[in-house]
């Protein structure tokens, strides 16, 4: 089998020098006090990220196809107003949850069809159901706030197992369901085909539109299962939930070294953007506290890591 | 390679012997077959006559001189930009960074005029304001051709840092002291036009004219159709993307002067989510995303619709709960326009045509 | 080796990695320092006029006190963004936390979450729910606020000769999730039912936008001829309405207030457009915040107490668990020039 990821790996390793370098930095400002860098801060700090690392996984999967889901965030609003509206009407919170990722999975299907069976641009299609799914999610709730949700729910955002935050194992998982997506199965191999050449893939037989209605589902369920944990660590259900998030997905995981183009690019890039922009931003807010200044910095952080990257790999075109 | 301009431009062929002289045209028929470009343009202008006239219906008070005026105004930043836009577009990149250069723009623009700090003179602001745009595209393309920083990764950083330094520069206050001269821009009319609609029409005339006739517009369709065959023909990409970002960061600066100004108070959070309504309305407009297809008409046709559906949900007066509602109906009617277009597809896909391998992207 | 022998191998190594730099600066030694009181200021949103001068009066009692003052809060107003500010100030220990909270709900989890690591946590310019802080800086209730701007639109439309104001009036406001605004809206609308003839018709969104507003604005007055007034409840939608109302030729004949600092508002309210703004004294909101939160810290404010030493505000009351400091402003032509913030 071919390995389809060609240049990613330099990436990854100018990824890992920056995520050493933070770190080193934060230790290193952080005097004899280690509190930023000590691992129970990491542990606490780390419950913020996971909702959007989770979003990372399918939208690595979908930039490898070459195709592009701007409505994540929307799609969290949606299933997060569900879920609070379920629960809110007397429904167990374990049929709540459920439900509300199975709207998730059905917006992301929806999406899907019009990208692969109709075959609209992916980014006009999430375009459009950007608006639309956070307008069904301000018109479904009235745009109320639903709070008071069990601890059970709670735990799920913020809470942890043996030390180590739920959110993170649930991360843990899927990234590595996606790691033996991408690694071993035939179905791995055709994301990346669609990718490489879209044309080719079709005549060497690849099944391009299930392919792709399978991972704009996924995206949609990831989106379900990130809005649990954002309404858990909150306790809050409201459709504004992870408005603008999509973009932070993206740079995380274009900054992971996959080719927006498509065909290039993997998991552990991505687990490795998400992990230095997360970095960046507690360090940075944690030190400076100045929100601007985080800005900033993820800005040339994104750039400048691919220059880098260019400077380190001549042959790139 | 001109046999392949020519067969993908048959109208080139008619031009005189496409192996003798590469001649460039205007790409009449796009290289999608199945989407023909002008199809799009009568299918806005059917929606936006169905709106209006819908609308009016309701409440006749939506059809007044007054009201078409103010939504040209409304809509006239977003056709400046976006015609830079298209262009970025079509030679096969993307900017999701103008609106932040926007909110940039018109935080230097203020510090340029208000008396409080620098208080120039208004030509000093504009000639300095669109240097700046200019400049700032530039560095984009610069980052994109010789950098080799992709377009949406250059300009997806580019949005944050530009943001961040919108910050800082604002230092968390308002200006509100523009002087005069500066308002004029914004708020003031030559021969009863407002300057804004007259600069778009202006610019958006000038962009028509220049996609279609200059070598700059037809090599700009080359190479966002095929780079290397635009290599070939020896089109220097480069130049092109360098010019195509340059120019949109100086329509950015221009839309920055003539829409900024109309308010009286310069923010911070002055052009957050521009980028999204401008490229919204360039691809329903019918720019293929892909590159190498598209045009302005299109673009100032969805512009001009985006802007009069969120004005008609006013006249409608549909009531306290319809407003929460008002954004999925927006997100619908683009979704129902663009799938519109695609009804080929869609029959085909309920139809069950297209069978288990699927549509190849066109 | 496998590709994803390769990976995983990475993973391991970075993780290993990780947890060495971690334990590294965890083993080093701390010594003791004499520690400054830290007291932390979270903005709705940073970046505003309005919490720009409150930082001013807060910076200027901190210099007093001699205590560390921390000014941060999310660029963009996101209450997820704030929320994860307390999560990490929580982390660092500081002593007191004084909340604005842009959604209660998801600032006050937080806010117990750092109420449990034992910091002091206050709430200042909006609250949240009581089991979340020790004490609300109260400048004015949501009710206040939303009664003072029905009342003072009331007033300029009857133009003060006793007769009942009517007519049609509409809101612009933030976004519709914007929580502090929906709770003024919801009494915005209990006060209405004072004045029959004044009729609410429309409530719209603006997103933080000032031109949507301004447009907005000029929709809503084509739309509904017969509208007398617009209250613009957010930041930018204030001015914007202002704007719009002023470039139609409306200026006197619908009338515009909201809730802004007297130095942006002057032009309009000298030239007509805006009778009315509502508001208080923002430095002195500040200044009585970190006044409060030093109290706190240094254990001379506590639950039952009935007075707060201020400095140079006094001494001020305290009404249960809200320090209040004093009355809604309501600044007009006739005295908002003595009024620079």
């Amino acid at each position: 089998m071919m390995a389809p990821r060609k240049r990613s790996l330099v990436q990854e390793g100018v990824l890992g020098i920056l995520l050493i370098a933070t770190l080193a930095i934060a230790a290193w400002l952080d005097g004899p006090d280690g509190a930023f860098i000590s691992p129970a801060t990491q542990l606490e700090l780390s419950t913020h990220i996971f909702d959007l690392a989770i979003l990372a996984l399918p939208m690595t999967l979908i930039i490898i196809t070459g195709g592009i889901d701007l409505s994540v965030g929307s799609t969290m609003a949606l299933s997060a107003v569900t879920l609070g509206m379920l629960y809110e009407a007397g429904t167990p919170i374990w049929i709540a949850g459920f439900v509300a990722i199975i709207v998730g999975t059905l917006a992301g299907a929806i999406n899907g069809i019009f990208v692969a069976r109709v075959g609209v641009h992916p980014l006009i299609v999430t375009l459009a159901s950007m608006a639309l799914y956070r307008g069904l999610a301000e018109g479904i709730s009235l745009a109320r706030p639903i709070s008071g949700f069990p601890d059970g729910l709670q735990r799920l955002g913020g809470g942890t197992f043996a030390g180590v935050p739920i959110s993170g194992m649930i991360f843990a998982a899927a990234a590595i369901g996606c790691m033996l997506l991408t690694a071993r199965t035939v179905a791995g191999r055709w994301i990346y085909g669609i990718g490489d050449n879209e044309r080719a893939a079709s005549y060497a037989g690849i099944p391009i539109a299930r392919t792709k209605l399978w991972l704009y589902s996924l995206s949609g369920t990831a989106a379900g299962v990130a809005a649990l944990i954002a309404v858990g660590r909150r306790n809050t259900a409201k459709a504004d939930i992870g408005s603008g998030i999509e973009l932070e997905v993206i740079t995380a995981v274009v900054l992971g070294g996959t080719s927006i183009f498509g065909g290039r690019g993997g998991i552990l890039g991505t687990i490795l953007g998400v992990a230095l922009i997360h970095e960046v931003r507690e360090f940075v807010s944690w030190h400076w506290q100045d929100d601007k200044l985080i800005l900033i910095v993820i800005g040339v952080i994104l750039i400048g890591s691919v220059l880098l990257n260019n400077l380190a790999s001549r042959s790139r075109v | 390679m001109t046999r392949t301009i020519a067969n993908r431009y048959p109208d080139a062929a008619s031009g005189g012997d496409p192996a003798a002289s590469i001649t460039l045209t205007m790409p009449l028929q796009p290289a999608n077959p199945g989407q023909p470009l002008h199809r799009r343009h009568w299918l806005l202008t059917a929606l936006l006559c169905i709106t209006v006239l819908g609308v009016s219906v309701v409440n006749p008070a939506f059809v007044t001189v007054q009201n078409f005026r103010d939504l040209l105004i409304q809509c006239a930043p977003i056709a400046i930009v976006a015609c830079g836009m298209t262009f970025v577009i079509i030679v096969g990149e993307i900017d999701v960074s103008v609106g932040s250069l926007m909110g940039l723009l018109a935080a230097l623009m203020g510090i340029l005029a208000s008396p409080a700090h620098l208080g120039l003179a208004v030509p000093w602001v504009v000639v300095i304001t669109l240097a700046a745009g200019a400049g700032i595209g530039l560095l984009n393309g610069l980052l994109i051709t010789i950098g080799r920083v992709p377009s949406i990764i250059a300009t997806l950083g580019m949005l944050t840092i530009l943001r961040g330094i919108t910050e800082m520069l604002m230092g968390g206050e308002w200006i509100t002291d523009l002087p005069a001269g500066l308002r004029t821009l914004g708020t003031g009319a030559i021969a009863g036009i407002p300057i804004s609609i007259l600069t778009a029409a202006v610019i958006t005339a000038v962009c028509i004219a220049c996609a279609r006739r200059t070598h700059l517009g037809l090599s700009s369709y080359a190479v966002g159709d095929n780079a290397t065959a635009a290599s070939l023909a020896r089109i220097s990409t480069t130049r092109i993307k360098l010019t195509a970002f340059a120019i949109l960061g100086l329509l950015t600066g221009i839309a920055a002067l003539v829409s900024v100004p109309q308010q009286s108070v310069i923010e911070s959070g002055i052009g957050v989510g521009f980028e999204l309504i401008v490229i919204t309305a360039v691809v329903v407009g019918g720019t293929s995303i892909r590159g190498g297809v598209g045009a302005i008409t299109g673009t100032l046709l969805a512009a001009l619709l985006l802007g009069g559906i969120r004005t008609a949900l006013v006249f409608l007066k549909l009531g306290e709960t319809a407003t929460y509602w008002e954004r999925a109906i927006q997100g619908a009617f683009i979704l129902a326009a663009v799938l519109a277009d695609h009804w080929t597809g869609v029959k085909a896909w309920l139809i069950g045509r297209r069978g288990r391998t699927g549509a190849v992207a066109p | 080796m496998t590709r994803f022998a390769r990976t995983f191998a990475a993973v391991l190594g970075i993780g290993t990695l990780l947890v060495a730099g971690a334990s590294m600066g965890g083993l080093a030694a701390a010594p003791d320092q004499p520690k400054k009181t830290t007291i932390c200021l979270l903005p709705k949103k940073k970046g505003l006029p309005y919490f720009t001068t409150c930082a001013k009066g807060a910076q200027e009692a901190a210099k007093e006190l001699g205590v560390e003052l921390i000014y941060d809060g999310p660029t963009d107003g996101s209450p997820e963004k704030a929320a994860s500010m307390v999560d990490r100030w929580a982390l660092q220990k500081v002593d007191v936390i004084a909340v604005s909270p842009n959604d209660p709900q998801v600032l006050g989890t937080a806010m117990k979450k750092a109420r449990d690591k034992g910091i002091k946590v206050i709430t200042w310019d909006a609250d949240a729910a009581a089991d979340s802080r020790l004490f609300l800086v109260n400048q004015a209730t949501a009710k206040d606020i939303g009664y003072a701007l029905i009342d003072a639109m009331a007033k300029d439309i009857g133009g003060g000769g006793g007769e009942e104001p009517a007519g049609e009036v509409a809101i612009i406001t933030a976004t519709l999730t914007a929580a502090n605004q929906n709770e003024w809206i919801k009494h915005m609308k209990e006060r209405l039912e004072k004045y029959p003839k004044l009729k609410l018709v429309a409530t719209k969104p603006s997103n933080e936008d000032q031109r949507l507003a301004f447009q907005v604005a000029q929709d809503l007055m084509k739309a509904h001829p017969d509208l007398k007034g617009i209250f613009g409840i957010s930041s930018v939608a204030f001015p914007g309405a202002a704007e719009a109302v002023k470039q139609a030729g409306k200026t006197g004949k619908v009338l515009v207030t909201g809730l802004a600092t007297p130095n942006d508002m002057k032009a309009y309210v000298h030239e007509g457009t805006v009778k009315s703004v509502v508001l208080w004294n923002t430095v002195d909101l500040g200044y009585l915040t970190v006044r409060a939160a030093h109290a706190l810290a240094n254990g001379t404010l506590k639950a039952g107490d009935t007075t707060l030493e201020a400095g140079r505000l006094g001494t001020k009351k305290i009404e249960g668990d809200q320090i209040l400091l004093g009355q809604v402003l309501v600044f007009t032509k006739d005295n908002i020039d003595q009024f620079d913030f």
